[in-house]
């Protein structure tokens, strides 16, 4: 429970860290919603919703990605609102915010203090963010019109949980450091 | 009789008089269109597209407004998918086919299936019968691959023909569809009903995630590369240039809308076989007919109207299904296909 006392103590005295966490897990949530095409454009410029299919809850439109239940209209943007797919992308946000955040506070305190073992925590910080654009990297290059994208369709039942798994690794391995440099 | 011999009599005749498999689904047993890979190449050519079985819900439960009513909600350059049968017409926008990719509708009385491909640019139409046709997921050189909710067997779309399950070597009962812009439809069929957004599922029906046909863009740009592997590819045209193709028993012919425009009347040979590929230049579409005397299409005499084309000396001469597609995917299925760009012989 240290390491984790550890992170609950350094985020909930550092605003600055938390603000981070937020903003890093708001952005990558709205990216990932873009690209698996629940967030997009084609609003009329108004604030407009309707809820009109929540029995689909809980159906899957394929792997870890679940059928809208609503439509949000906000201005330019119309987001096609189902609870998981947005807990899944604000989820992967959230993690993936709060080890770039412990990476980048541990790589300060390392040039402050000279720890040795500083080094290895900013570059354990690097599959996180890997990780963390893997499970949306199929998508992108649908999107972007890249023959690599049909070869990696058959890859994204995996990538989603690979991705949540080296994230939560990482926050381990993170949090282990963070707890042993403050004792 | 004794009671173990009385239940396993009746099951006998349970099963004898129950219906074959897939009688639901009316098939043509031997397909009329040709069928130029193994069954088996087709199979091993089988990819995930990404979502799971029925992740792209097909519309079971279409609903339907004015052509009045959908012009607040379509431009008349905007696509949509036509369909014309025993007095009745209506219209599928494309906007909507891309997110659910089957409609199992019914017309007159006669339950159908309008099937759209994106990824390949196709739209064709099924006789489904007593069952539904759904989308399984899975793709065929990039191509939708349906199947069939009475038996489960697989149709790649533009093959028509089944390469998997119970009903393997197969062909469906094709129906001819129109793929063209809205204000070209309303035009030809004022009455139409139009598909409304009321599907049954959440979509955000004023964005294609693919890019867009008015105007063109993304994925639809005729340069622009494909996403999945394909079984034979060559280059003769870019890979998304339209083409119209029809098949039959003998071979498959595509003609490039470009040479379709400009000349009106195209005389083409599939093995033994003519055919005339005629434009419908209100749709902006082809007609293809059965023209086995190299009888005289005389171009300033054709008629189009609901039914397609008519005089002309056109008279007698019976229709073969035709629908448009995106180069790569005709050339992947068909590769020894005829192919007429207008700038030379046909050639195969």
């Amino acid at each position: 429970m240290k390491p984790l006392r550890a992170l609950w103590v350094i985020l909930c005295h550092w605003p600055l860290g938390l603000g981070l966490v937020a903003t890093v897990g708001l952005v990558y949530g709205g990216l990932y919603l873009w690209l698996i095409g629940d967030l997009g454009g084609g609003g009329t410029g108004g604030l407009h919703a309707v809820f009109p299919a929540w029995e689909r809850v809980w159906e899957t439109r394929g792997p870890f990605h679940f059928e809208p239940v609503g439509l949000i209209e906000a201005g330019p943007l119309v987001w096609t609102f189902s609870p998981i797919n947005s807990l899944l992308a604000w989820g992967l946000g959230m993690l993936l915010g709060t080890n770039l955040t412990l990476g980048w506070r541990l790589r300060r305190a390392s040039r402050a203090c000279g720890w040795q073992a500083s080094g290895s925590s900013f570059l354990s910080s690097l599959p996180a963010l890997l990780a963390g654009g893997a499970c949306c990297a199929p998508l992108a290059l649908i999107w972007l019109g890249l023959p690599l994208a049909g070869a990696l369709a058959s890859l994204t039942p995996w990538l989603i949980p690979l991705a949540a798994l080296l994230l939560l690794a990482s926050l381990a391995y993170l949090t282990k450091v963070l707890a042993s440099s403050v004792s | 009789m004794h009671g173990s011999h009385r239940i396993l009599a009746t099951l006998a005749v349970l099963l004898l008089s129950s219906p074959a498999a897939g009688a639901g689904l009316p098939t043509v047993d031997p397909p009329e269109v040709a069928v130029p890979h193994t069954l088996e190449a087709f199979r091993q050519a089988v990819r995930s597209g990404g979502p799971a079985k029925d992740g792209i819900p097909s519309i079971d439960r279409p609903r339907f407004h004015s052509a009045h009513a959908a012009d607040d909600l379509l431009e008349d350059g905007d696509r949509i998918v036509g369909l014309y049968l025993d007095g009745e017409a209506r219209a599928y926008p494309q906007r909507i086919l891309v997110w659910h990719e089957i409609v199992n509708d019914e017309l007159a009385g006669t339950p159908v299936s309008v099937t759209y491909c994106p990824l390949t640019g196709t739209a064709l139409g099924f006789h489904r019968g007593d069952t539904e046709l759904g989308v399984s997921g899975r793709l065929v050189n990039s191509n939708l691959v349906m199947y069939d909710r009475a038996t489960d067997s697989q149709w790649p779309q533009i093959l028509g023909v089944a390469i998997d399950g119970p009903l393997a070597g197969q062909g469906l009962e094709e129906l001819r569809v129109i793929w063209t812009t809205w204000g070209a439809w309303k035009a030809r069929y004022p009455e139409t009903r139009v598909l409304t957004q009321e599907t049954g599922h959440v979509r955000n029906y004023r964005r294609d995630p693919y890019g867009s046909y008015n105007p063109t863009s993304g994925y639809y740009l005729p340069e622009s590369g494909r996403l999945f592997p394909v079984m034979a590819k060559s280059g003769r045209l870019p890979p998304k240039a339209t083409v119209l193709g029809f098949r039959t028993e003998e071979g498959a012919a595509a003609v490039t809308t470009e040479a379709l425009r400009r000349q009106g009347v195209i005389d083409l040979a599939v093995g033994d076989n003519h055919y005339a590929v005629i434009h419908d230049s209100g749709l902006d579409t082809g007609w293809v007919l059965h023209n086995p005397q190299r009888t005289e299409i005389r171009l300033d005499e054709l008629q189009f109207g609901p039914e397609g084309v008519s005089g002309g000396s056109t008279e007698g001469l019976s229709s073969v299904n035709a629908y448009e597609a995106m180069w790569f995917a005709w050339e992947a299925f068909y590769p020894d296909t005829l192919l007429y760009r207008g700038d030379e012989e046909p050639r195969p």
